[in-house]
């Protein structure tokens, strides 16, 4: 893949670029589809009830006649709106969740491009998420949107420091940025072991960056009005919603990638007969995505946070535990190792 | 063994998710309703001596009957014409079955009444006398008590 996609500047290397793009939108678009069904599902059934069940088979259309239901809607634009920014924002919102695909590595061979500082330009680019949100707040000319969307930026303003400090202890294990180069440091052993209070942060502070329950705040019904997506209707609204899922995927991938091993079956080195067989990259998707489907049993578990007790865990509990964390890899590293 | 809120939590979802579920899937299958269930009602004709209580007692006036006398000149009284309920207005307050001196309307635990014409929901003498749908087993369970 690389060597197709990293060729020289012409009309082929154009036309690889786009199809291999217009294929990894269809599949994560096909994730986005089940995942929204899967939850649906996993909630109902957590809860004692069955979840969609009367599209199609087992519901299994469910997500397709919403998506209908969302493309037919009347699009409604209040008056006052800042327009550009209103159009905008949906699409600065949903438009890092897809970018993001480009440096994880599905495979030693499977990867879209090779970043020597591929875990930095996925930080850079998903935190571009949160001026969507805050664009979409700003230009709904609402204040209760407005009000909304701060929190929801703060939220994620506020999680997006312990989760890249505790990936950072990885960085360290690794000596490298590089997604590919990180996965291949753990041929011997899974980070998740040296790393466990790293990864029980990451995995909190994920949570949080996903919006997703016991932090999801920002899409609270009644508490907030709806969040910064309150003049939000239609495809437009569906938008940010698919931003989230598709993060959902993204963040299992990176995880996986920091923690679990990549492209690795076992834990710890080594092989069994048989496991070879699988092709990497299935063993990465498998991963990716069992991690991502946890934040639902969360959400059918644990209630909604208040945003002082949010903000109070992320600065005072997983920023000082995370920079702990970090320190004792360093020194680790620099005389153990 | 002391397990944090937490995990316990999340176990208990993770439980749940294998379990039964509680969930009825109604139109598809039939649902059993309680036997004093007052859905319907249910008409004997041959029991009615159309003394019109029923119709005069009715707080919605969702009652019309009429009689006509006996074909059998041997007989006094009257027999039943026509009896209909207008079920756009009845409020199944069972105070016609109540008022019956002779039992020859009850209520029947039929409740599936939807209909797409308003029409449809004035049932007459034909419809109350055949809609005894549940209610020989309701029969049988007010006979044991």
């Amino acid at each position: 893949m690389p060597g197709v996609l990293a060729g020289p500047p012409n009309v082929t290397t154009f036309l690889w670029l786009t199809v291999a793009a217009l294929v990894l939108l269809s599949l994560i678009l096909l994730y986005a589809t089940y995942a929204i069904y899967v939850h649906r599902k996993l909630l109902g059934f957590m809860q004692s009830r069955l979840g969609p069940n009367r599209v199609g088979p087992y519901g299994l259309l469910q997500t397709i006649a919403d998506a209908v239901k969302l493309l037919a809607k009347e699009s409604i634009i209040p008056a006052q709106v800042d327009r550009p920014l209103y159009h905008l924002a949906p699409v600065i919102a949903f438009a890092p969740a897809f970018l993001v695909f480009l440096v994880l590595p599905w495979s030693s061979t499977l990867r879209f491009s090779d970043f020597a500082v591929g875990l930095l330009l996925y930080i850079a680019v998903s935190s571009l998420t949160t001026v969507g949100v805050l664009m979409g707040g700003w230009s709904s000319n609402n204040k209760w949107s407005l009000i909304g969307a701060m929190r929801s930026v703060a939220q994620m303003l506020a999680y997006e420091i312990p989760l890249i400090v505790s990936a950072l202890g990885v960085v360290v294990l690794a000596g490298s940025l590089n997604l590919t180069d990180i996965v291949e440091a753990q041929r011997k052993v899974w980070f998740v072991f040296p790393q466990i209070v790293g990864f029980l942060v990451f995995a909190v502070a994920a949570v949080a960056e996903l919006n997703r329950s016991p932090f999801d705040l920002s899409e609270a019904e009644s508490e907030l009005i709806g969040g910064y997506l309150t003049e939000y209707g239609g495809m437009r609204f569906a938008l940010f919603m698919l931003g989230e899922y598709v993060y959902l995927l993204a963040m299992g991938a990176l995880a996986t990638a920091l923690y679990f091993g990549g492209w690795y079956p076992l834990p710890i080195g080594g092989t069994l007969p048989g496991l070879d067989a699988v092709p990497g990259w299935i063993w990465f998707l498998l991963k990716a995505l069992l991690l991502s489907f946890v934040p639902f049993w969360f959400h059918a578990t644990f209630p909604r946070m208040r945003i002082d007790q949010l903000m109070v865990f992320s600065w005072k509990v997983l920023l000082p535990v995370s920079l702990l964390n970090l320190f004792a890899t360093i020194v680790y590293r620099a005389f153990a190792a | 063994m002391k397990v944090p809120g937490v995990l316990k939590g999340l176990g208990v979802t993770l439980r749940e998710l294998f379990e039964p579920k509680v969930t009825h899937l109604y139109p598809d299958e039939p649902y059993e309703f309680p036997n004093r269930l007052r859905g319907s009602h249910v008409l004997y004709v041959d029991k009615c001596i159309v003394c019109n209580q029923c119709a005069n007692v009715c707080p919605t006036g969702a009652i019309t009957l009429g009689g006509k006398p006996n074909p059998d000149p041997t007989k006094k009284g009257k027999v039943l014409d026509f009896y209909e309920i207008n079920y756009e207005i009845c409020i199944f307050c069972d105070l016609c079955t109540e008022v019956c001196p002779t039992d020859a309307i009850t209520m029947a635990a039929t409740v599936e009444h939807a209909a797409y014409r308003r029409d449809d929901l004035h049932k007459d003498i034909v419809w109350l006398a055949e809609n005894p749908h549940n209610l020989a087993h309701v029969r049988k369970e007010t006979s044991r008590r």
